[in-house]
């Protein structure tokens, strides 16, 4: 008896544990999951495409939402690709009218703001809305200035009080598919301004539904939707109901010698995007970022300049020391834009004067300034040596760059300098005080410091050059748009790969508070803009841009410039090719990261 | 010995204060050889190469710039006596007259007034009013200056008052009214003099907390605009230290280290010898 109740009292002990014990399931095929861990030196506050008015902005707005354009991913000179569009618009010979198709049964990812919260199919007049709001001052849009003064109707319906149900006669929706823009006068970059995150297609019901809410709140059709976003991260998750175009290496324009060891092959006939997951760090702190890429936290980086040393095994061509090669790819690029410094014209101590006579020596000090100017060492400072300086305002990554540019404006010459100085009746008595802006940060101080220790190797005297600082770079700008600046350092980045979009910030009537911060005008100048901006890409239009940037040079309107080289690593378990340059962010959907089990890369958060 | 020699006394006996007079004294000489142009003024010059090391040619070596970074650490020094000066003087001067007069007015419109001023400024984080005011009066070359002022002189204010209530009910004090003299005089000539330890000492610590503000509103871009301090010192090393390169960082942080260290072992032995706790031991 003793030993029966033992056993029962084992049996009984050992029950509720058996309970737990379930038969074995089939595991079934390996879940896998991918997370590619991007990094920014710098944050965008908002989704809004409305507000996507620098990178950081860009990158989020063209992954969450839909534009009628993209770029190729690898095709370089960068070559436009239908996105959301069927195909490429249809242009009347006049180049008046485009019409374009848009892909059918393209849907907004499930959302409350959609009956039943399932997404809508995106439609014309969702482009249509879209646009229109960047001229709804309720919008405080950005982007109004790519369109203004181009499309048909499009200026008059925000004078007339933004009513959306006011149709616009050169913005219409045809049909669900079927867009057609008017414009004023020919505009051949319009498909390019359609493959910028501005562009991208937003629902109304989104907007009203989320009102103030809608810039951490988007609902698009893009690629990836968003899962959180604040100033120090985002984490997009892959759209489940995203097109499915499987992906063609021919197609985004691959080629084996520059893109065989990116392992993009693996890639071919997926469906886009690759990756589950894309966690986002916005981190602008230097130190911090590229500490956090050795230690493995993200899969890509953008160098900083004082780690070049570290990581650069050589400058020309730029290649990577072994111990980096070993575990990291690189792309060693020229931005798509340039740093310069403009002499405000409207100034008349530096500028145009009504005297003739001091009108002439005002050009003459500002030509001294040029030659006097060290740009092999700006470059050495601050660029590591390998961004490339050129002359005037076409900068390299523009297809009407001139390889044989002149290279006089851009090679010291002190001497010289001191010539034009002194055959001027310029002496250290008479010299202008000359107010230098730029925002109050280390970089910008430094540089000022190097153009007054350049000015004084001249003989300007040091104290007559001084810094006009501002807290934030919106100061700054508000102050040179109000043109209370005298010499005003900023950079550009092209909006699209044309030649116009640098042009245009030297065109009159583009003064400020217009893009034309330098506020040159140019009777010369500005008849040739005229004539060109509405030429379709040609020989003789690429010979009108050049000949506008040798004006620019002989008025010695600007001291110009310098394209940076940006050097991005990423880690080798990432197949891709992380261009930022001009609509930065469309590799993301092609970006693949080695897969892994969920539960090791967080896949749980 | 008199009594007003005894303070003195004391102090000359305290090797730490001796010590921090002899750095203080000894950063105000090279201040004074920077003023009058002899040290530094070449500050700004970039003639090395980048990143230089210490050598007979440079010997803190250069920035990135090339600059020569002892130069630029010497011509510090003058920024920061020139900041620490004008602060300390006038924030105490405006103590000093203003915590009197709440002091003698006391329970009155005039010291309400000048307490509910202090009240409203002492509620405002410090480093957050001073950034306020200088981004307000940003182009303005005294804006740095102006925010410390501002906010300096509470202290001194309000240890000024309590030392003139305790005065004015003193004996010497309640003979001169007995006499018919008016009470600005009595003030002025008897009672502030009264008071000079507490604002020696008090100026002594403000010149310290000037100094430190300004460094730190230097770093973070709201300090001084057109010249050198160890506050934009320090800003750019934050930039070279990933590469590698500390001469920036180092004399910056050494220099503020030994000044301030000279100026608290001054300050605390100030303190000491005017202690009337001492004087009676």
């Amino acid at each position: 008896m003793r030993h029966f109740i033992r056993i029962l009292f084992i049996f009984l002990a050992v029950l509720p544990l058996a309970a737990c014990d379930r038969p074995a399931e089939d595991p079934g095929p390996a879940v896998t999951y991918s997370v590619y861990r991007h990094s920014m030196d710098g944050a965008p506050t908002s989704t809004d495409p409305a507000q996507a008015s620098h990178i950081y902005a860009n990158f989020l707005a063209v992954n969450l939402y839909d534009t009628l354009y993209r770029y190729k991913y690898l095709a370089r000179p960068y070559q436009l690709e239908p996105n959301l569009a069927e195909g490429l618009p249809q242009v009347s010979a006049d180049g008046l009218i485009y019409t374009i198709r848009i892909k059918p049964g393209v849907h907004f990812i499930d959302d409350p703001a959609f009956p039943d919260g399932k997404g809508r199919v995106v439609r014309a007049e969702d482009f249509v809305y879209s646009i229109k709001r960047h001229f709804d001052p309720k919008t405080r849009a950005q982007g109004a200035w790519l369109w203004q003064g181009k499309i048909v109707g499009l200026d008059s319906w925000k004078e007339n009080g933004s009513n959306y149900d006011q149709e616009i006669p050169g913005l219409k929706a045809l049909d669900d598919r079927t867009l057609q823009i008017q414009l004023i006068k020919p505009f051949p970059q319009l498909t390019h301004t359609l493959a910028q995150g501005f562009s991208a297609i937003v629902s109304r019901e989104a907007v009203d539904y989320y009102g103030p809410e809608f810039p951490i709140r988007p609902v698009g059709s893009g690629p990836y939707r968003l899962v959180s976003f604040n100033s120090a991260s985002a984490v997009l998750v892959r759209n489940e109901r995203f097109r499915e175009e499987p992906f063609s290496l021919e197609a985004e324009g691959y080629d084996p010698v520059s893109h065989g060891h990116l392992a993009l092959d693996r890639l071919e006939g997926r469906v886009p995007p690759f990756s589950d997951r894309i966690e986002i760090e916005f981190i602008t702190e230097d130190a911090a970022r590229w500490n956090a890429f050795l230690a493995g936290e993200l899969d890509f980086v953008k160098v900083p300049v004082s780690q070049f040393d570290q990581v650069l095994q050589q400058r020309e061509p730029p290649a990577l020391k072994p111990a980096f090669a070993e575990k990291y790819n690189l792309l060693a690029n020229l931005e798509s834009g340039f740093v310069h410094t403009d002499f405000n014209m409207d100034d008349p101590r530096i500028g145009y004067h009504p005297d003739p006579r001091q009108n002439a020596r005002n050009q003459a000090l500002r030509c001294a300034i040029i030659k006097a100017f060290d740009w092999q060492k700006r470059n050495e400072v601050f660029y590591y040596g390998i961004g490339q300086v050129f002359a005037g305002i076409i900068p390299p990554a523009a297809p009407e760059f001139d390889q044989k540019q002149d290279q006089a404006a851009i090679i010291r010459d002190l001497a010289g300098a001191r010539k034009l100085l002194g055959d001027n009746d310029w002496s250290a008595d008479n010299l202008p005080v000359l107010e230098y802006g730029f925002s109050s940060s280390v970089t910008e101080r430094q540089m000022f410091e190097q153009f007054r220790s350049f000015m004084g190797e001249m003989g300007y005297p040091p104290e007559k050059i001084r810094p006009l600082t501002f807290a934030t770079y919106g100061d700054y700008a508000r102050a040179f748009l109000n043109r209370e600046v005298m010499l005003i350092t900023t950079g550009w980045t092209m909006d699209y790969p044309d030649a116009e979009n640098t042009v245009q910030l030297f065109y009159g009537p583009n003064s400020s508070p217009g893009s034309n911060s330098a506020n040159y005008n140019n009777p010369e100048f500005n008849r040739l803009y005229r004539s060109s901006s509405g030429m379709q890409a040609s020989d003789m239009r690429t010979a009108m841009y050049r000949h506008m940037n040798q004006l620019v040079i002989d008025d010695c309107a600007t001291i110009s410039g310098i394209s940076r080289r940006l050097i991005l690593l990423w880690s080798r378990k990432l197949a891709a090719l992380p261009d930022r340059s001009f609509v930065g962010g469309y590799f993301f959907r092609f970006a693949s990261v080695d897969a892994a089990e969920p539960e090791s890369r967080g896949a749980g958060q | 010995m008199s009594f007003r020699n005894r303070p003195w006394q004391r102090l000359r006996t305290d090797k730490a204060g001796l010590t921090g007079l002899v750095i203080v004294t000894a950063f105000f000489l090279l201040a004074a050889a920077v003023w009058a142009g002899f040290l530094g003024e070449s500050w700004s010059e970039a003639g090395g190469g980048r990143w230089e090391s210490a050598g007979a040619q440079h010997w803190f070596g250069t920035n990135v710039l090339g600059q020569d970074i002892f130069l630029r650490s010497v011509y510090s020094v003058r920024t920061a006596f020139e900041i620490g000066l004008v602060v300390s003087v006038l924030s105490t001067v405006i103590g000093a007259v203003l915590g009197a007069a709440a002091g003698w007015y006391s329970n009155t419109w005039v010291d309400g007034t000048i307490q509910w001023m202090k009240g409203v400024l002492d509620s405002i984080p410090f480093y957050l009013f001073v950034a306020a005011v200088a981004f307000a009066l940003q182009g303005v070359y005294w804006a740095m200056h102006i925010a410390m002022i501002a906010t300096f002189w509470t202290t001194t204010g309000r240890l000024v008052r309590a030392e003139v209530l305790k005065i004015k009910s003193q004996e010497f004090v309640l003979a001169a009214r007995a006499i018919g003299l008016p009470g600005p005089l009595i003030l002025i000539r008897h009672v502030l003099p009264n008071t000079a330890h507490i604002l020696l000492i008090q100026s002594s610590m403000v010149f310290v907390a000037a100094i430190k503000a300004e460094v730190v509103l230097s770093f973070l871009g709201l300090g001084v605009q057109d010249g050198v301090s160890w506050g934009l010192m320090l800003a750019e090393s934050t930039q070279e230290i990933l590469a590698g390169h500390f001469n920036n960082f180092l004399s910056a942080s050494l220099m503020l280290f030994i000044l301030l260290l000279g100026f608290n072992l001054l300050a605390d032995a100030l303190q000491d010898a005017f202690d009337p706790r001492q004087a009676a031991l």
